[in-house]
């Protein structure tokens, strides 16, 4: 279980509050209109933003004491995603321990539609296939909680349906708790268990 | 920008470009119609000659290599140590000694020498003062390549838990490769073409260069089918491997990031230990030829020097180098218009091409270009009485692809981030100059400071043009050492060094106070 509590942090003067639950293997949207502080809490999972006060626990172990790399986050930021001077498929190599499932990674190319992009550099892709290739990569890094900073933005109508099935399929097949912030309600029917609302 | 650039402005760049290369024209023209023979090509298979050009390269090949090698360590501490105590001390004192007149070096690395009982003659000294000079020139580059690194990399490395080897490899390496190339190719040619130096510290054939054989050649043999062979194997090596950098390396040499640095990794531990360590002898190493040229200050006897006789040789070392750094400044931002053009229109073989044109002095052999604008001029002018204004002319045409190179990417910035608009809003002229001012001046004012203490520096062309009436500092210097008055020298030389070092604070304090 992942157990945000009473956890308040300090961004731009302003103090944001959260307190909340989530399941082992289930996918919470997060909504809220901007600058509620959605991104912010992912980062302070993930570890890049420290919180004045409040605790992080994950399965009983409290993350606020762990360095970035220690914990066991998988998280797609907003933007800058990609190294733009590797190929797609090197940058897809990137964050797996040992052998890099290649196959896998393949197959989630194809389903994703970016199959014939993969030995590209990320400045020959349009930005919804270098979202896609930094999906691929957080939804199939073997951390068991992933954080989903807009994962769909940049995406057309098509693309988003196949792109929001794939995310449910593969967090389901792995196991993974998923926490995704998004400002469309489609989403959240197509993906999410549940549904956090900030304000 | 400049698809559609002013032609006036146009007209004057290529005249700048035209003025820049006649000088090397009218120079192999001095010497080709001086000699009936031409090049002596025999030479070719010449023993003598195949032992200067492989010590030639062999020097310049070592200088580039440990310069760059032994920078990258020290670059890497500066980046990831940026709370070090003395960071920004450090970096003026880098450029200090890349711009550090030759001779100055050479007497703090003679005065040093004789302080620990070491011989400085030879392979050593040579690649020891190169290495001084250019080293902390690499640093530069080098820490600027890593400042460039953008935040969101380090943050997505760390949330990829990247290892420190895959940090290296897919983060730092790439950030540098482009420009170790350059680098290394501009540093070679530095020490391919090194002149002072090699005169001072080398000696016999062992240790001889093609500059300075051809300046023996011309000196005392008055030898010109050699000098000339000489000159154009210098010229198609050093141009040659400038060209090949040009087009292959990409060294983005401005490229100062000011975005946040907080997920920079800053290394705990021995590695923290390792390179603070490499930093303070980096420290060390560098003020040492300083500190030999202060104790022989101190410990010196100046009963025979009168200090008014620096006064006039100061005066006329400052007022040549504003001279040489006003015009060289002026022709490299004109001759840049057109190239601008080019680059603009994707034209990158003909951009290639003109960039070397503009820069090839860097290739020329000096001494070749001043002897045989000497020989032209000769027949025409009365070389005792304008020598000095030929010293100027061609300390500037020395200094412009310094300047080339500096203002060139920051220029290539504004037409890329400001080009389509300034068009779309139909700037040009004055009204365009108006913006791009404040957006080239802290590059402006930086490169003005070097080519300014660059041209004070000279000897080479001095010793060709120069006259006893207009010594220069750094002659007086030469004079000194050469009649082994070695206080007076260090005196002359820690003068040269406080007034390049003053010029180079006051430049950073105006380009700070502007920022």
């Amino acid at each position: 279980m992942l157990n945000i509590s009473q956890l308040k942090i300090e961004r731009d003067g302003k103090q944001l509050s959260y307190d909340f639950q989530l399941e082992e293997g289930l996918i919470l949207a997060v909504q809220g209109l901007s600058g509620v502080g959605k991104s912010t809490l992912l980062s302070a999972i993930a570890g890049f933003v420290e919180p004045i006060e409040g605790l992080i626990f994950w399965q009983g172990d409290c993350l606020n004491t762990l360095p970035v790399e220690q914990r066991p986050v998988s998280y797609l930021f907003q933007e800058y995603n990609l190294f733009e001077h590797l190929t797609v498929m090197q940058n897809m190599s990137l964050g797996f321990v040992g052998a890099v499932p290649k196959e896998t990674l393949a197959e989630a190319a194809n389903i994703l539609q970016v199959a014939d992009q993969l030995a590209k550099k990320p400045g020959a892709l349009s930005g919804g296939q270098r979202q896609r290739i930094a999906l691929i990569r957080t939804m199939l890094r073997p951390e068991p909680l992933v954080l989903l900073d807009e994962p769909f933005a940049e995406l057309d109508p098509k693309t988003r349906e196949l792109a929001t099935n794939w995310v449910r399929d593969t967090a389901k097949l792995y196991g993974k708790t998923v926490l995704m912030v998004t400002h469309q309600s489609e989403d959240v029917d197509r993906v999410a268990d549940e549904c956090l609302e900030l304000s | 920008m400049l698809q559609h650039a002013n032609t006036p402005m146009k007209i004057i760049g290529w005249v700048s470009l035209c003025l820049i290369v006649l000088v090397t024209v009218f120079a192999f023209q001095g010497l080709i119609g001086f000699s009936e023979s031409g090049p002596d090509w025999a030479l070719l298979s010449d023993h003598y000659f195949h032992s200067i050009l492989v010590f030639s390269l062999k020097q310049a090949l070592l200088s580039a290599l440990l310069s760059v090698a032994l920078a990258w360590p020290i670059a890497r501490a500066l980046y990831y140590l940026p709370h070090v105590p003395g960071f920004r001390s450090f970096l003026s004192l880098c450029l200090l000694c890349f711009v550090m007149p030759t001779l100055v070096l050479i007497t703090g690395l003679v005065v040093m020498g004789r302080q620990f009982e070491w011989s400085l003659y030879g392979l050593n000294g040579i690649l020891l003062a190169h290495i001084y000079l250019n080293m902390p020139f690499a640093i530069r580059v080098f820490y600027q390549q890593l400042k460039g690194i953008p935040d969101s990399s380090w943050k997505l490395s760390v949330q990829l838990k990247l290892s420190r080897w895959q940090r290296l490899r897919i983060i730092e390496w790439p950030s540098i490769r482009g420009t170790s190339l350059m680098l290394f190719g501009f540093i070679f040619v530095l020490c391919f073409n090194s002149f002072a130096i090699v005169l001072a510290l080398g000696g016999g054939p062992q240790s001889t260069t093609l500059e300075v054989a051809i300046y023996q050649a011309l000196k005392y043999d008055f030898n010109i089918p050699e000098a000339l062979m000489l000159a154009w194997v210098q010229l198609l090596i050093a141009g040659g491997l400038f060209l090949v950098v040009s087009r292959f390396g990409s060294a983005n040499w401005l490229s100062v990031d000011t975005a946040s640095d907080e997920w920079t990794p800053r290394p705990q531990g021995w590695r923290q230990g390792l390179m603070k360590s490499s930093y303070y002898l980096a420290w060390l190493v560098l003020l040492l030829p300083i500190q030999a040229l202060l104790l022989g200050l101190i410990q010196g006897d100046f009963s025979r020097l009168a200090l008014t006789s620096l006064f006039k040789p100061t005066l006329i070392t400052i007022s040549l180098g504003f001279f040489s750094a006003l015009i060289g400044m002026a022709l490299a931002y004109t001759m840049l218009n057109p190239i601008r053009q080019m680059n603009a229109l994707g034209q990158s073989r003909r951009r290639i091409v003109f960039e070397w044109l503009a820069t090839h002095a860097l290739v020329a052999p000096a001494m070749v270009v001043s002897v045989g604008l000497f020989i032209f001029l000769l027949q025409r002018i009365d070389i005792d009485r304008w020598g000095i204004v030929f010293v100027a002319l061609l300390n500037t045409s020395v200094v412009v692809p310094f300047a080339v190179q500096k203002l060139k990417p920051r220029l290539y910035q504004f037409d890329a981030q400001y080009g389509e608009l300034s068009r779309s809003l139909k700037l040009q002229g004055w009204a365009l100059w108006k913006i791009e001012w404040p957006f080239i001046k802290p590059v402006f004012l930086s490169t003005f400071a070097l080519v300014l203490v660059l041209a004070m520096g000279d000897v080479a062309i001095f010793s060709i043009f120069g006259s006893k009436e207009w010594t220069t500092l750094p002659w007086l210097i030469y004079e000194y050492a050469g009649t082994y008055r070695m206080a007076e020298a260090s005196m002359a030389s820690m003068l040269l060094l406080a007034l390049c070092a003053l010029i180079l604070w006051l430049f950073e304090k105006a380009q700070t106070s502007n920022a």
